[in-house]
């Protein structure tokens, strides 16, 4: 099934209009992405579930919305996804009886995983260790900064730094692209 | 706040590390802010490349199906237990899209029963504003007892919360907590785990902060549903 942009962007188009077909092909083709990502970010099936037929919902209601001149479709739909996920990670461990959230074992070695393509990759190679790190454990595993504190044993402030040396080098690498 | 700041925010909100309040609190502005949209959307392209490190799962099938029901809700039927009846007041309405300011006058409701599990039953609201995200999912589910309220793009002024009421056939309404959360849970009140929730409504007012203090709605009421359910 194709994921090409254009593709999808087209039947994106047809949701917009109500279209139901279209929706469930666009779902059979994206689903298992939107899954992958937000499975990452809460980190358990119950809620990824629930994320996922949220981020559906919305991707249906505001199909009209998406603008094929401010990015790709895949983009679109992962926004939404990732921030439904995050929206309901940061409630739990804003909620004080589920404060304890396990970090997952092995989650992180960003310099192998990420194979980036093109000028992110060669931005993000050109970050300090720890800061790339953190952009890639808070983007792909949904790390709040408390949880970057205590996976690097710094303090929050310091990660705060790191963070936005690390988005401000990123800004400055891609605009030059 | 200099524009950096303001720049920083919105990479932190799109690499998810913005602290809740913060996030909510751009998430609210980005409704009405173009540049604050074009910002986030520019950092978005940016990051996407990191979209490529995490694998795709493929999801469970019955989610595709949960998702459908909500499509389509069930066509009218003789089985009166699944609708959700919205009963709106104009001049109510009208006072609190001035405290509400960019919710659309146009709030339709749309409910749809949960058929995949066989027993509780679980109601479904999805409170929309016209053509946009919806702002209010409640989620009635009778087999745990519970109410659950998501705010997804409920705006709100800065200095008022939205309030839950259950409102027991002839009775007064009983608070059933703030919704100033992305995701609020509340117990079915006692009244209503009772043999049946006909004649029950729910409510949403706009209230000051931390909720009414006199027990009862003192804003406006921006939405009111009636749940009615044939035993």
């Amino acid at each position: 099934m194709s994921t090409a942009a254009s593709d999808l962007a087209e039947l994106l188009a047809r949701v917009s209009a109500g279209d139901h077909a279209a929706f469930q092909d666009l779902y059979a083709r994206t689903s298992a992405k939107l899954y992958g990502v937000t499975l990452r970010i809460v980190k358990g099936r119950e809620i990824a579930d629930e994320v996922l037929q949220d981020s559906y919902l919305r991707i249906w209601q505001n199909a009209s919305r998406y603008a094929p001149a401010s990015g790709s479709p895949m983009t679109w739909m992962i926004a939404i996804a990732r921030n439904a996920a995050i929206d309901v990670i940061r409630k739990r461990v804003h909620d004080a009886a589920a404060a304890e959230i396990d970090l997952p074992d092995g989650a992180a070695d960003p310099e192998r995983q990420v194979i980036v393509q093109d000028q992110l990759g060669r931005c993000l190679g050109r970050l300090a260790a720890p800061q790339l790190e953190c952009v890639v454990l808070a983007y792909c595993n949904g790390y709040s900064r408390d949880e970057l504190a205590r996976h690097f044993s710094a303090q929050v402030p310091t990660i705060k730094t790191w963070l936005h040396r690390a988005l401000n080098a990123l800004r400055t690498c891609l605009e030059a692209a | 706040m200099s524009d950096m700041d303001r720049e920083m925010e919105c990479a932190e909100f799109v690499l998810g590390t913005l602290p809740l309040a913060e996030r909510a609190a751009l998430q609210r502005e980005m409704e009405t802010d173009a540049q604050l949209r074009d910002a986030v959307l520019r950092w978005e392209n940016w990051l996407s490349g990191l979209n490529d490190v995490v694998p795709a799962v493929e999801p469970n099938p019955e989610i595709w199906r949960r998702i459908e029901q909500h499509l389509r809700p069930e066509p009218a039927s003789p089985v009166v237990d699944t609708t959700l009846a919205l009963r709106r007041s104009r001049a109510r309405w009208r006072a609190a899209t001035l405290a509400f300011g960019a919710i659309a006058a146009a709030l339709a409701l749309f409910v749809s029963a949960e058929r995949l599990k066989p027993q509780p039953a679980s109601y479904l609201a999805v409170i929309n504003r016209s053509g946009d995200l919806p702002a209010l999912i409640v989620r009635v589910d009778t087999g745990s007892e519970t109410v659950t309220v998501r705010s997804l793009a409920a705006e709100k002024p800065a200095d008022r919360v939205l309030e839950l009421w259950y409102v027991a056939a002839g009775q007064a309404p009983r608070s059933m907590g703030v919704v100033d959360h992305p995701e609020t849970r509340a117990a079915l009140p006692a009244a209503a785990r009772a043999a049946s929730l006909a004649g029950a409504t729910l409510a949403v007012s706009v209230e000051p902060p931390g909720g009414s203090t006199t027990g009862a709605p003192t804003g406006p009421v921006v939405y009111s549903g009636k749940l009615i359910r044939d035993q």
